[in-house]
């Protein structure tokens, strides 16, 4: 079963489309990154997720409900941590999540609970009784990531979640997502850091008002760049380039000083030949490795594809 | 239909937060509380300096009831009656300011999405919101209304004063017209909180709610009219119709797609 479902999802603000004929099928458990540049119209697809606006045409179901005709039972299966942590500043720690907790109809002892539950996960609960004002910026996105929990949400919207945090705070919240993942429920995160999108999504989808492209982090790598290896030798890369780029399995060869980055169809089949024929040329090798590109670089193409398509 | 579990945890948060919020307190509070006995003061003042003019205030001049009191009760209940009306101010200044804390303050800190992400409806919401700032403007309003009750049979120099000071048509406004006003106030404020960033700007475009107030108060100084209970039920029926038309704009205004999407 899916956790989202969209359909065609539209939106659009007057003349402008922000979200034009979006199709995603997210499974249960799954972390999802949305990539997308500054304007893309994520956060647009988000509140359409979290049916907090209307979709223009087009359909959504999201924990199992339609987004426009089980509006109120989207909401309170998921979960939203937005751009800005939105507290309130005069209340305490305690009493921001407690208040919250009550909105989405928890007992005051449950509410109370859970805050205290979500206050020592996050290590916030020596300064639970102080106003959210004096906290610092990863005291408060941590503690909006503890608002978003509160309920149990089967879906958690996530934008930026490390944005503002120390290192061992965002790994903490990392390991959070994980183990969020791992008790079933799906998370939908919107980053622009893509090694923390690598690290944790099982699915990517990159986007720009339209869906650019859909797949595993592995997949797109593989997709854009095929596989590959990189061979570290002991003299000059550049004299061995044409050598490489005469075997019929090669896609492609760079040189950098020592280093050679070779595109091959089928790695664990060519890379005999290769290194026989390397060795055979002269080359003397320290060692190979398999050469898997950034998601950063794999995102860059993905956009400049885009921007193609777009014109 | 309206959970009112959800308006009560609405309720509690907005008072939690004007608790916290001092200065805010203190500026809700403070002009009230000084209104009554500003008002007795200048009542106790009037029977002691007397003003053979007074007689001639249009005001007194038009009602018969008026004729046989000495000069000193004449001008205090003049006053009494002018200063009275004042007090209907109160409903409407206290939920404006409150309101517009409430909500131009939650647009300004961004806390209104993830408001709107709960399973509440925005019924729920504003319903919340507006009794949060109602329900202290109406209680400081009778609270106030009730000093200056008390403290007027103190100061006056004619036991007969603080009868013909509260008129029917004024107690009929006092509690009748009172949540109304503060209505009309709050959903004033809503609709001018989709367009402004500040709670002050709110505060001051709302501040054309005082004009008919101080239609009553400058028409019946004039002896355009006494505040009798036929005036009192015809302004208050006025009023009831504004605030219907004004709460159905409110609510429009107020919508999730509105505020997320529109509101500047």
């Amino acid at each position: 079963m899916n956790a989202i479902e969209c359909h065609q999802l539209s939106r659009r603000f007057r003349s402008v489309i922000a979200v034009d004929q979006l199709d995603l099928c997210i499974p249960i458990g799954t972390i999802f990154g949305f990539l997308g540049p500054n304007g893309a119209g994520k956060t647009t697809t988000v509140r359409m997720l979290c049916a907090l606006i209307a979709p223009s045409t087009g359909s959504a179901r999201v924990a199992g409900f339609d987004i426009q005709t089980e509006a109120e039972a989207v909401r309170a299966n998921t979960g939203i941590l937005t751009e800005t942590p939105g507290l309130y500043d005069a209340l305490s720690a305690i009493e921001n999540l407690v208040f919250f907790a009550r909105l989405y109809g928890l007992s005051r002892d449950q509410a109370t609970e859970r805050a205290t539950f979500y206050l020592r996960l996050f290590e916030l609960w020596e300064r639970r009784n102080e106003p959210v004002g004096g906290f610092s910026k990863g005291m408060r996105q941590k503690l909006a990531i503890a608002r978003a929990l509160l309920h149990d949400p089967a879906v958690l919207f996530l934008d930026e979640p490390t944005s503002g945090l120390d290192p061992a705070a965002a790994r903490a919240v990392r390991d959070l997502i994980k183990s969020l993942r791992a008790s079933g429920r799906t998370i939908f995160l919107t980053t622009h850091n893509l090694a923390e999108a690598d690290e944790l999504c099982d699915l990517i989808a990159v986007f720009r008002t339209r869906l650019i492209s859909l797949d595993t982090p592995a997949n797109l790598r593989t997709r854009l760049f095929g596989r590959g290896v990189r061979v570290m030798l002991a003299g000059p890369a550049a004299p061995l380039v044409a050598t490489v780029q005469a075997l019929p399995f090669v896609i492609d060869v760079t040189a950098d000083e020592q280093t050679l980055f070779i595109r091959l169809t089928d790695p664990e089949h060519d890379n005999p030949v290769l290194v026989r024929t390397l060795v055979n040329a002269g080359a003397d090798i320290r060692y190979l490795e398999p050469f898997t590109p950034s998601l950063e670089t794999v995102y860059l193409e993905l956009m400049q594809e885009g921007s193609a398509i777009g014109k | 239909m309206v959970r009112w579990e959800r308006v009560k945890v609405i309720i509690g948060k907005e008072w939690l937060e004007l608790r916290r919020s001092r200065g805010l307190l203190a500026g809700m509070l403070l002009p009230p509380l000084l209104l009554p006995l500003f008002t007795l003061g200048l009542i106790f003042a009037m029977g002691i300096v007397s003003d053979p003019d007074t007689a001639d205030i249009p005001a007194a001049a038009v009602d018969p009831t008026l004729a046989n009191l000495s000069l000193e009760a004449l001008a205090q209940v003049i006053f009494g009656r002018q200063f009275s009306v004042l007090f209907l101010l109160l409903p409407m200044i206290i939920p404006n300011v409150l309101a517009s804390y409430s909500i131009v303050g939650e647009k300004n800190r961004r806390t209104l999405e993830p408001l709107l992400a709960a399973p509440i409806t925005v019924s729920e919401l504003l319903v919340g919101k507006v009794l949060a700032a109602i329900i202290p403007g109406i209680l400081l309003t009778w609270l106030c209304a009730t000093i200056f009750a008390i403290g007027l049979v103190l100061v006056v120099v004619d036991p007969v004063v603080p009868t013909l000071v509260f008129q029917p048509g004024w107690l009929i406004m006092l509690i009748f017209a009172s949540p109304l006003l503060a209505a009309i106030s709050v959903a004033l404020t809503v609709m001018i909180s989709s367009r402004v960033n500040d709670p002050r700007s709110a505060q001051q475009i709302a501040g054309v709610l005082i004009v008919p107030v101080m239609l009553l108060f400058f028409g019946q100084m004039l002896g355009l009219f006494v505040l009798d209970v036929i005036v009192g039920l015809n302004f208050s029926l006025l009023l009831l119709l504004l605030t219907v038309g004004l709460i159905w704009i409110a609510a429009r205004v107020f919508q999730r797609e509105e505020i997320l999407t529109r509101w500047r």
